[in-house]
């Protein structure tokens, strides 16, 4: 392949890749908005019956009524703050967790990083939302919290193995050597080499398991298992439609497209994020 | 039907009920003889019923919920009496019984030439056997309460039973009908099954599936099927699904209106509708505070609006009751005016109990339709008279350990399946705690009464009292809808306690 042709691919790759950060950014800021605005103001009282039973679209209800007559759509603007809390809530968690394990594993002797790279193996294998429902149904009761913690628990072992990687090659580099040798502590090497370095590619991972949390929150919801009522989770609304999805599809339908397209959009910004932000990339153009 | 029609109709019109029932019984009967010889049912056919109910293990004394009763009452197991589809109690292996003059002895004569699925034939010994696994202290029967009152078992010879009561009971032989007889060198229960009825265990899947195959030796009327297969689901979606591919043929109760659509109008299916005595609660924990308060019990009565939430659950389908006796138990009286919905009353109760700011409760919820989106519903109207509710979602079985056995909860959201189910309340140990000496007392008389009418009128007493201390919170009957594939019939339709006589069910060739 010439070079030519590899700059012109290159480059309408990037055009590409930058139009789906936008749209990327455009669905994630939409959520985020509307997020916040449900803290203010909704259509409606979620909990308020303010409608009769299964009420079809209409100006006054965008997506409908629920088989209480409430709002869907408020209910749906309150899904979005729930997700985003959730997903962020569980990255922090996992970010936390599976970055400070990540370091301690490729600092660690040959044989304690050997036992946590074989643990952290074994627990990538484990199903997260296997996982998750594991650690809810071992809490008393279920509540947002223990899930944004089970999830982000069950995320760590996935950020921690990346770290782990990433930080040994970073720590492999003779730089490195030369550094310990000027004198700087080991704190200071991951302060200084190691986080400066792994940051892009761990930050597009914690992107793509924010959305992966928002599934799974979704799913542990579905489930009965997530934030209980009266929060409004897409999960719990997907399962309250379920059985009346002949009767009144939107009620299925309407949370379903909101929690699609929270996670394309989180997945185009990480894909836009990888590009921007990877320095192997970068160089490339 | 018949029966019902007979049962419902008035003293002048029974003499012709009756001569048009026997006209219908031998035209019934002609038409099974026709249909044997013309053979336009299959005998040998498998019926596959869809439920929701799969049994946790298949002994009603181990608390394996409604579901074994569906699939195992008269259809696996007998008793001495059955609870027969029209709420009538006919005898099954009891041919007759005596009662003493004092009402303390029963002396029961057993139906000859019963054979046990295992070859053993039925003996006084394996009754004995049976009505004391239910009443002793290992029993989780629901019913143990009920049948406290026998003192002693006799067994002069093989074909004779002899209770003997400490007191009478008038519905012995209903409370009866609740005991399977089993052999009493059966083991292992909870897996297997020794049994006098028309069907034997075949095979049982857990998780999925439950078959019943027809008992050659049975000494009653040979079912007219061959097969059974009771198939389990988790979801009523799915199950729906399953009745329009054709890979089931009854459903035993749909459990939303919605779904119902796709059957009405379609020819391919039958909807019927039957009497429920399915009862949706919100029961409390009457021993706790706020709820040892009667006040403040009969205030969040007063501020849920039933009619509504049923609207809501069953759309037209359903109806509202003021206590837990349903329109079909002979003690019934309509008490749906006792804390009618009035918000207003509510409040000033609140306040005259001493919580005029209200409070806040747990509802421990089970995490299956209809209870999830029914305790939302509560936690909005109960918000209107300053009460906040916090849902804690359970499962079933959460809800047996939790709530039924260690009585560790505020209030909870439970269907109650059982007929006749009032004597609940008067056993004080029971889930909800509930304890009112005079019904206790009541309920006692009632059952030492010595005239149905005069159980009736102390029922209805004892109704009325525990409608008036609002002891739980009825919050509406099920309706009882049963859909099946047109090629089936003969099903029962009420399935009074859940049961599901499959005897009688014929597919079309």
């Amino acid at each position: 392949m010439s070079d030519t042709v590899t700059i012109i691919a290159s480059t309408s790759g990037r055009k590409r890749r930058s139009l789906t950060f936008t749209i990327g950014a455009f669905l994630v800021g939409l959520h985020i908005i509307v997020g916040l605005m449900t803290l203010i103001w909704t259509p409606f009282d979620p909990g308020a019956m303010s409608g009769e039973r299964l009420e079809a679209a209409s100006l006054l209800h965008l997506a409908g009524t629920d088989r209480l007559g409430r709002d869907l759509f408020s209910l749906i603007m309150i899904g979005s703050r729930i997700a985003l809390i959730v997903g962020t809530g569980a990255i922090v968690i996992g970010g936390l967790i599976g970055i400070t394990i990540g370091l301690l594993a490729a600092f660690a002797s040959k044989t304690l990083d050997d036992v946590l790279a074989a643990g952290l193996d074994i627990l990538i294998a484990f199903p997260t939302l296997l996982l998750a429902m594991l650690i809810v149904a071992s809490s008393d009761g279920s509540s947002l919290w223990t899930a944004i913690f089970a999830i982000g628990i069950a995320n760590s072992a996935i950020v921690a193995r990346l770290t782990r990687i990433l930080a040994k090659r970073v720590l492999s580099m003779d730089y490195i050597t030369a550094s310990r040798i000027s004198g700087t502590s080991w704190m200071g090497v991951v302060a200084i080499h190691i986080l400066p370095n792994i940051w892009p590619t761990l930050l597009v991972n914690l992107a793509l398991q924010f959305g992966l949390a928002v599934i799974a929150e979704a799913s542990l919801s579905y489930l009965g298992l997530g934030a209980p009522p009266p929060n409004a989770s897409w999960g719990r609304l997907l399962q309250e439609a379920q059985g009346t999805v002949y009767t009144a599809p939107l009620g299925a339908i309407a949370p379903g497209i909101a929690l699609v397209s929270l996670v394309i959009g989180i997945n185009l910004l990480a894909d836009g994020l990888r590009d921007l932000a990877d320095p192997t990339r970068r160089s490339r153009k | 039907m018949i029966g019902l029609t007979t049962v419902k109709g008035s003293t002048q019109n029974n003499r012709r009920m009756i001569s048009r029932t026997a006209i219908a019984a031998m035209l019934l009967s002609a038409l099974t003889a026709g249909a044997a010889a013309a053979a336009d049912f299959d005998a040998d056919a498998t019926i596959t019923i869809g439920s929701l109910y799969e049994p946790q293990n298949l002994d009603n004394t181990a608390g394996a919920g409604q579901g074994i009763n569906e699939a195992f009452n008269n259809n696996v197991y007998e008793g001495l009496f059955r609870l027969a589809d029209s709420g009538n109690v006919e005898p099954v292996l009891a041919k007759d019984f005596k009662v003493s003059e004092d009402g303390l002895t029963y002396t029961f004569t057993l139906q000859p030439g019963v054979k046990f699925h295992s070859g053993d034939a039925l003996t006084s010994k394996d009754v004995k056997f049976s009505i004391e696994r239910v009443t002793s202290a290992e029993s989780k029967s629901s019913r143990k309460n009920s049948l406290k009152v026998i003192a002693g078992i006799e067994t002069p010879d093989d074909a004779t039973v002899v209770i003997k009561l400490s007191s009478r009971s008038i519905s012995l032989p209903y409370n009866l009908s609740y005991v399977w007889i089993i052999n009493d060198t059966a083991t292992n229960l909870t897996a297997t099954e020794d049994g006098t009825g028309p069907y034997e265990l075949a095979d049982w899947r857990r998780g999925s599936s439950l078959a019943l195959t027809r008992f050659d030796d049975y000494w009653g009327q040979k079912p007219s099927n061959g097969d059974v297969v009771f198939q389990y689901f988790t979801e009523a979606t799915a199950l729906n699904n399953a009745l329009l591919t054709g890979s089931v043929d009854i459903i035993t109760s749909v459990q939303s209106p919605d779904s119902l659509v796709q059957f009405k109008d379609n020819v391919d299916f039958t909807v019927a509708e039957g009497k429920s005595t399915t009862k949706l609660l919100l029961a409390y924990n009457d021993r706790v505070a706020p709820f040892d308060n009667v006040k403040v019990r009969k205030a969040l009565a007063r501020a849920i609006d039933d009619a509504k939430l049923l609207k809501a659950v069953w759309g037209d389908y359903g109806s509202l009751i003021g206590s837990m006796v349903p329109p079909t138990d002979p003690w019934f009286i309509d008490l749906t005016k006792t804390d009618a919905y009035d918000v207003e009353s509510a409040k000033a109760l609140l306040k005259e109990a001493g919580y005029p700011d209200g409070f806040s409760f747990t509802i421990d919820t089970p995490n299956y339709d209809p209870h999830p989106i029914v305790a939302q519903f509560l936690q909005t109207e109960l918000a209107k008279i300053g009460v906040k509710v916090t849902i804690n979602v359970i499962t079933a079985n959460e809800w047996y350990s939790k709530v039924y056995k260690a009585h560790d909860f505020q209030a909870t959201l439970q269907e109650h399946v059982n007929h006749r189910d009032i004597v609940f309340y008067g056993n004080p140990d029971f889930y909800w705690g509930y304890n009112n000496p005079k019904v206790v007392d009541l309920i006692k008389q009632a059952e030492a009464s010595t005239t149905t009418e005069e159980q009736t009128n102390r029922l209805k007493d004892a109704n009325t009292i525990i409608a008036e201390d609002a002891a739980s919170n009825w919050l509406y009957l099920y309706p009882q809808i049963v859909v099946s594939a047109k090629s089936v019939t003969g099903y029962p339709l009420n399935g009074l306690n859940a049961q599901f006589f499959a005897g009688g069910i014929r597919k079309a060739d």
